[in-house]
Parts: C-alpha cells; sequence; structure tokens
C-alpha cells in the first residue's frame, strides 16, 4: 500500500516540503530509500526498523520503497527519521485511519523508539507556515523551540508508541505553548562591567557609538592598555546563551 | 578588558532579530537548552581561524562565524596576526550583511549582519606613539605590520581609535560610568533609529545605503562645508565619507538631536585618524 507524509529539509535557511512516499508491496524482501538521500538519510532505514520493532509492532517482510520527493534535491541529516516512520507504519495498515494531511514530521529516532532532538526546527517552522502547514510534530526538546511560531499547532513527543497512539486518536498531547512576552522581560546579567575600566574615556565614548549604530571599530593601543583583557573571565564563556 | 565588555551595552534584541539569529543557531545546533536567543551574540574566534570557518563552509554549507555573530558582536583580537587571506573574505560581507557560499553539494546564503570590533598594537613591538617606553620597531617593521591589514579592510571600519595606556594610580580610584547607564543610552538611540527606519526593514545607522543618506543625513551649510574640506585633507574615499555621515547620525541620535551637526561630524571625523599615520 501506497502512503505519503510530510516533512521538510532545509537548504541553508530554505525550506522545501518533502513528500515522504513509502510503498510496501509483495516481492523479494527489501528497504530501499531513493530521492537522493546523503548518507545520515540512508542509515534512517536501520533506526526506523529497530524503532518500530521495539515498539512491539511486527513489522511484515514485503518490499520497502521510500521516495523522498522531489528527487533532485539533495536531503540530509537525521531530522526525516518520523516521517518515514509514520509513512511506513501508515502502509503496513497500522496508522489507517490517521488524518496526517496538513501536518508535517520532524525527529530523529533512537533505537529504543525515544524521539531525539534535531538542528534546524525554528527555521523549518517559518518555512512550513508558508507551505499552509497547519501542525508541526516534533520532538519534545525542540518543541518550545517551534512554538516561538505560533500560528503553528506544535506537538512535542518523546517517543514514537506515544506518537502512534496520539495519531491513531487513543491519547491526547497537549499543543506546546512558548512565553515569548516573558522571557523578553529578563534582565540580562553579566560578570563584566564597564565600571570596572577605569579612565580610557575616549574610548569608551567610541565603543557606546558603535554599539549605538552597530558600527565597525578597531582600537589601536600599545600592550597592556586593556583594549582586550579579561582576566579570570572566561567563566562567562560557558555561560554566554544560557538565559 | 573594554572590548569584551561591548556585550554589556548592546541595545536590547527586537523580537524579529531574536528570531533571524535564533534561525541562525538553531540550524548549526548551537540552542543549548534555551528556545529563543534574546542575547546579542558576541563571538571572538581565535586568529588561527581559517577563512572557511569564519565565512562558512562543508559540502553544504554551515553558518560560520560571522553568520553566528548576525546582529551582534564579532570580536577580532590581534587584527594583524590573522592570515591576511582570511581577513580579506570579509571584504564583501562586511558591506553587503549577507554572505552567498558555493559548494558542490549547495549554493547557500545566509545573513550576516555583524558589527566588526578588532583590537591591535600599532607595531611589533608595540609602543609605537606610548608616551611610557620607545618603540624599539624599523620604520620598515612598522609599515609592515599596518600593511597587514588591507586598505579595503580599513577602509570599511567606520571607527579607528587609539588607546593609550593608563597610569596605576589612576586604575583603581577614579569613579566610572556602569554598563547599565550606558547601555539605557544606546537603547534610547537605537529606538530613535528603529522609529525612523521603520518602513524601510533596516535597523540601525550602519544598514543605511546611499540612497538613504541623502535622506536622513542631511548636513547644513556649514558642517558641509567642515566636512568637504576634511575628506580632501584626509583623502577620504566615498565609502570613508558615507561612513562618516553614518557615525555622525548615530553621534547625533545618542544626543536625541534630529539635525546632524556641526559637533558631531567634527567628532566622527576624529574617528577615522588612523587611516592617515
Amino acid at each position: 500500500m501506497l502512503s505519503v507524509t510530510k516533512s521538510m529539509a532545509l537548504q541553508g535557511l530554505n525550506g522545501t516540503l518533502i513528500n515522504v512516499e513509502v510503498d510496501v508491496s509483495s516481492g523479494m524482501p527489501m528497504w530501499e530509500i531513493i530521492g537522493l538521500p546523503d548518507i545520515s538519510v540512508k542509515e534512517s532505514k536501520e533506526r526506523v526498523k529497530t524503532a518500530i520493532r521495539n515498539c512491539g509492532i511486527d513489522m511484515p517482510s514485503r518490499r520497502y520503497i521510500i521516495n523522498l520527493s522531489p528527487a533532485d534535491l539533495r536531503k540530509e541529516g537525521s531530522y526525516l527519521d518520523l516521517a518515514i516512520s509514520v509513512g511506513v507504519l501508515k502502509s503496513i495498515g497500522i496508522l489507517d485511519n490517521a488524518d496526517i494531511s496538513n501536518s508535517i514530521f520532524i525527529g530523529e529516532l533512537s533505537l529504543d523508539s525515544k524521539v531525539k532532538k534535531v538542528n534546524g526546527v525554528l527555521p523549518i517552522c517559518i518555512e512550513a507556515l508558508k507551505y499552509g502547514i497547519k501542525r508541526v510534530i516534533v520532538p519534545k526538546e525542540n518543541a518550545k523551540e517551534a512554538a516561538i511560531i505560533k500560528d503553528l499547532e506544535i506537538i512535542g513527543v518523546q517517543d514514537l508508541q506515544t506518537l502512534i497512539k496520539y495519531l491513531k486518536g487513543e491519547t491526547i498531547i497537549d499543543r506546546e505553548f512558548a512565553d515569548i512576552e516573558n522571557i523578553f522581560e529578563k534582565e540580562i546579567e553579566y560578570e563584566i562591567d564597564f565600571s570596572e575600566v577605569k579612565g580610557q574615556e575616549i574610548t569608551k565614548r567610541a565603543l557606546e557609538i558603535a554599539a549605538a549604530g552597530g558600527h565597525n571599530i578597531l582600537m589601536v593601543g600599545s600592550p597592556g592598555s586593556r583594549k582586550d583583557y579579561d582576566g579570570k573571565k572566561s567563566k562567562d564563556y560557558f555561560t554566554r546563551f544560557n538565559i | 578588558m573594554m572590548a569584551k565588555r561591548v556585550k554589556t551595552i548592546l541595545p536590547d534584541l527586537t523580537f524579529e532579530e531574536a528570531l533571524e539569529i535564533t534561525k541562525i543557531y538553531s540550524i548549526s545546533g548551537n540552542m543549548k537548552d534555551n528556545f529563543l536567543i534574546t542575547k546579542r551574540p558576541f563571538r571572538s574566534p581565535h586568529h588561527t581561524i581559517s577563512a572557511n570557518a569564519l565565512i562558512g563552509g562543508g559540502k553544504i554549507p554551515k553558518p560560520g562565524e560571522i553568520s553566528l555573530s548576525h546582529s551582534g558582536v564579532l570580536f577580532l583580537d590581534e587584527l594583524p596576526e590573522f592570515n591576511r587571506n582570511v581577513l580579506e573574505v570579509l571584504r564583501g560581507p562586511l558591506e553587503d550583511k549577507y554572505v552567498h557560499i558555493s559548494r558542490v553539494g549547495a549554493s547557500i546564503t545566509y545573513p550576516c549582519n555583524f558589527m566588526l570590533v578588532a583590537s591591535m598594537n600599532p607595531c611589533p613591538c608595540g609602543y609605537f606613539g606610548s608616551k611610557e617606553k620607545p618603540c624599539k620597531c624599523t620604520e620598515f617593521q612598522i609599515k609592515n605590520y599596518i600593511n597587514k591589514i588591507s586598505g579595503p579592510i580599513l577602509d570599511r571600519i567606520d571607527i579607528q581609535v587609539q588607546v593609550s595606556n593608563i597610569k596605576h594610580n589612576n586604575c583603581y580610584n577614579n569613579y566610572s560610568e556602569k554598563s547599565k547607564d550606558i547601555k539605557e543610552r544606546v537603547n534610547n538611540a537605537r529606538k530613535i533609529q528603529n522609529e525612523r527606519y521603520k518602513k524601510f526593514n533596516i535597523f540601525c545607522n550602519s544598514e543605511l545605503n546611499v540612497k538613504f543618506l541623502n535622506e536622513f543625513c542631511k548636513l547644513d551649510n556649514t558642517s558641509n562645508m567642515i566636512l568637504q574640506s576634511a575628506a580632501e585633507k584626509m583623502n577620504l574615499s566615498s565609502r570613508g565619507y558615507s561612513k562618516v555621515l553614518k557615525v555622525a547620525r548615530t553621534i547625533a541620535d545618542l544626543e536625541i538631536s534630529k539635525e546632524i551637526k556641526e559637533d558631531h561630524i567634527i567628532e566622527a571625523l576624529q574617528y577615522r585618524s588612523f587611516e592617515n599615520e
């Protein structure tokens, strides 16, 4: 039986909607992924097979052809795992009645059927909006990031079993929300401060102008004039992006 | 010490800017635990960095340091120590604010609207022009050292400033302004800019192009004369000329002045001193 599941491939910051077409037919048992997959996509066949088996689902020995269309576009990364597995499950009749129109699936599978986080979820969601997608199924760990896009219904899943139950309608997963207003209100704190720099008023003024207008700046000075010395503050490096 | 403190006075992010940054960090796998980046990035790669790592690369190109510092700061410490060919790749991106990378697997465009902060010594021994110690370098050595940074790169730097040494006893006593107070002024200036350029989809003065310069950086007669004669004396390129105008616009914004006045132009001109020496 043929099934079509949707996912998204990124080229830089631009996304293309990918149709994952899975066909299961009788014949010599085999499993082939076509449509210019790179190695990480090709390897997904082992992850998907094992993950489905570890959900307690028997996979019949059949001929599985998985086509990633458009076929002339190179696909890389492990985030197509989830779409492929849903496509396979639909093809072998497990998710017969599931409604997956207007939805895309993003996520990497581990062998024990957990859904693991992937890169590029936010650009994928922004691009998905352009294609008229309504619902995006993402790994739970990426759900907050995806939920920044308010117009999409973001469903965060932890493992394949839950996703199967959700698609069958046996369980409900709440839509994810991100609290954007509050995170901007939080004051950013640094361990370093300009009050620790004594004198050097001219340079400080220049830096202030540069920061205000986004101008490039070059500082020229003799060693020890503290253009850039940062003492023991290297700790700051490890916490830079933590909010 | 000062360069790293720039991040404490950078203006607050707008939601659109935060989205742009988060997109780039998301595809490069640098998200850590947060879901939206609300701090302006501050990247300081070591001077051994390769050209590919700086502008982005790979079979299917990933963002490089310049894109990772989009809407934030790219800090290049000890500028002349960088490979010359590495610095030269910055020429296009510094002007265009985006970088187009073509490789076997794909051609990809990434945004890279960063603010370049660079620091360097004036000569190999470091004491050229210093009051405390005599410089030990020959003229040839100094020339060689400075020449590592090409004219076109230097031309793209809006503000060039000499940092003088301070005496020990001045180090620990004086009162000096807190980052918070400076940031408030910076934020106000940026708000004025955001408001002014709202219709044109740009965020700050450094993004102005020629068309906008004529519209937003109008000068009165006296300021115009000062700028014209200075440009002639200093041999400013047409890019250098527009950079002075942009800096003057920012200085005016910091003082919440609608027009660019003489003082603003004069101060802006001071920041192009290094080029002539």
